[in-house]
């Protein structure tokens, strides 16, 4: 197991080496000047050329490109990601501040979409070729197809300003300090960010449902006597519950770009809306160090992903 | 001794035999209705249905001229934000401009965008796949790898990025769509391959003297064709969808060019949301009809060509 676990994540490494230095080499090559991330507004202001030439020398700037690759790879291991082009400001304060509303709403929209999205996939799958089966199947095909701002746009015009009942946009006021003080703000962005995953987990739920639904064991279980539900709730869910919950690596992609859309569409102020606010005022040590840490997420989460189900299923470690 | 050659009484199957093999030499034993895989995806009602609602997108889009009277680009300022009316179907815009007319010729590129980035991306994806599968090697394992890193970006994150380095106009956002899209396609056409190429009609041709092209193209290729064409409808799906999102957040294809992105784009505006649903839910709406229906076809095309499903 631990030598299973090794091998992900060294398999991992060069992975994440390999995509920081693409990312730096992009960041290297757009306009701009590499100094000017690299310092605060204290060190910058005041500052003569002489200085400033004084100041690349001792940041290593001057070197080749693979050494101030590592230069920067240093810091940002040490949590330093340089400072922002428009207004100085560090960027792991920017990030730290913006994080937890982004991760508030990917937590709840990833527990609403697994909660639906199985429920709804295993009735489809207990009721096979049904009238039932067959709308959930179109409607889970709608949910994928209808584009999220769309559907955040005509849930802001009925809920927020037709019937008032939630606010338009936006995550808290001042006066706001618990999580349910905040919670009006967060059930229209976090429902539309479930939707497009529902769907997903729905498709994925109804196909391992059906596939455990066919196992011997579940004859077995039938021939004993026990009741339906049991037979389908005790032994079939358990064993189709291990892919839907695997999946949750699956849809991290689909949640962190999801989540700069809708972060827009209801001004959540979060690493998504930062995201957009960058790109369009081109502010790259902004965005290289957005892209970096959703990748390296994505990647760790895979790797978490691999090993357990390694452990839930003994195959995949014995098998390679 | 061939089989045949055996003396032996003629039984009622030879007679039997003989009777389908003339029907099949005068031609009458092919379906009417043409092709097994035309039939299984005619009787399935969704997909028909998304053909037919795609269809007509697609048409009214290349006929706009005749649909419509009206210039998408031309700006009016007698005529801002007039609800619909029979002159102007879907109302007119805050500068004045018509908005069905910018409906129409702003799905030419949104389609164009989403149809043509993934065609040149299938079309890159399935000679690299193809060859690097058959072949493999150094070359497949450097574009292994690639498409790795590209794949393990949130696909919106990648866009996003490419577009902030590269900047905005139409061939960029496609070029984008495409470095980010060929490499799905990669891996199905290379895995295809792999689990083909040691199939024994391949090993006979290989044994004949075929060239590599020859045979991964001409006679590997048409066997895995069926998951790269539902591939293909899928990411033309995908790719409208993004070029709609990224428009949206009004850093797609630039602003001057009608596309159903940037129609939605003035939709941030609370005041257009709730007093002018003209402008951007009818456009909203075929967006979402013309993702569907690719959808429904691509679904279609998938139960039609998986030959485990045979019917």
């Amino acid at each position: 197991m631990l030598a299973y676990v090794i091998r992900r994540v060294l398999i991992m490494i060069p992975m994440a080496v390999a995509i920081s230095f693409l990312v730096y080499v992009g960041l290297d090559a757009t306009p701009g000047d590499a100094v000017s991330f690299m310092l605060s507004p204290e060190q910058m202001s005041g500052a003569n050329p002489e200085r400033l030439e004084e100041l690349r020398e001792a940041l290593g700037l001057n070197q080749p490109l693979f050494v101030r690759y590592f230069i920067w790879l240093g810091g940002l291991l040490q949590g330093n990601f340089g400072y922002t082009l428009t207004g100085g400001v560090p960027i792991s304060d920017l990030l730290a501040r913006r994080l937890p509303a982004t991760l508030e709403l990917a937590a709840v929209a990833l527990v609403l979409s697994t909660v639906f999205g199985s429920i709804l996939g295993i009735i489809s799958a207990l009721r096979r070729g049904t009238a039932t089966d067959n709308t959930l199947t179109v409607v889970g095909m709608v949910g994928v197809s209808i584009p999220e701002f769309f559907f955040g746009l005509v849930a802001i015009t009925v809920f927020a300003l037709n019937l008032g009942w939630l606010p338009v946009g936006g995550r808290s006021m001042p006066q706001y300090v618990t999580f349910w003080d905040r919670l009006p703000h967060l059930v229209m962005p976090a429902l539309v960010l479930s939707i497009m995953m529902t769907a997903g987990v729905m498709r994925y739920a109804r196909a391992a449902m059906l596939d455990a639904l066919n196992k011997d064991f579940i004859k077995t279980a039938r021939s004993k006597g026990l009741p339906e539900w049991r037979v389908n709730l005790l032994h079939g869910f358990r064993v189709a519950l291990t892919p839907v919950v695997v999946l949750i690596g699956f849809r991290l992609p689909a949640l962190i770009g999801g989540s700069v859309i809708v972060e827009q569409v209801f001004q959540w102020p979060g690493v998504g809306s930062l995201f957009v606010l960058s790109v369009r005022n081109q502010d790259y040590p902004v965005v290289m160090a957005i892209a970096l840490i959703s990748v390296v997420t994505v990647l760790v989460v895979s790797v978490v992903i691999d090993v357990l189900t390694a452990i839930i299923d003994p195959r995949v470690r014995l098998g390679n | 001794m061939a089989l045949a050659d055996i003396p032996r009484r003629r039984t009622r199957f030879d007679r039997r035999f003989d009777r389908i093999r003339a029907l099949e030499e005068a031609g009458r034993l092919k379906h009417p209705t043409g092709s097994r895989l035309v039939r299984k995806f005619m009787s399935n009602r969704l997909a028909v249905i998304g053909l037919v609602v795609f269809s007509i997108i697609l048409l009214a889009a290349i006929f706009a001229p005749l649909l419509t009277p009206w210039d998408p680009t031309k700006i009016n300022l007698r005529a801002m934000l007039q609800p619909p009316s029979w002159e102007h179907w879907f109302g007119t815009d805050k500068t004045g401009r018509d908005v069905f007319a910018r409906v129409l010729y702003g799905g030419r590129i949104s389609i164009l965008v989403g149809l043509g980035s993934a065609v040149v991306s299938a079309i890159i994806g399935v000679i690299i796949g193809c060859y690097a599968g058959y072949v493999g090697g150094w070359f497949d394992a450097v574009c292994m790898r690639i498409s790795e890193i590209i794949m393990a970006f949130p696909e919106l994150i990648l866009v996003l990025m490419l577009v902030s380095i590269l900047g905005q106009s139409l061939s960029n956002i496609m070029i984008i769509f495409i470095l980010g899209g060929w490499c799905g396609i990669y891996r199905l056409a290379r895995a295809s391959m792999l689990s083909l190429r040691e199939e024994e009609y391949v090993q006979a041709l290989r044994s004949f003297g075929l060239s590599v092209p020859l045979i991964c193209f001409k006679h590997i290729l048409p066997n895995a064709l069926g998951p790269i064409m539902v591939n293909i409808t899928l990411s033309t799906a995908a790719f409208i969808l993004a070029e709609a999102g990224l428009s949206f957040l009004g850093l797609g294809v630039p602003m001057n060019i009608a596309t159903w992105g940037n129609i939605l784009n003035v939709a941030q505006d609370l005041g257009v949301l709730q007093n002018n649903w003209w402008i951007w839910l009818p456009v909203g709406t075929t967006i979402s009809l013309f993702v569907l229906s690719v959808n429904f076809i691509g679904d279609g095309l998938r139960d039609a060509t998986d030959p485990t499903q045979q019917g």
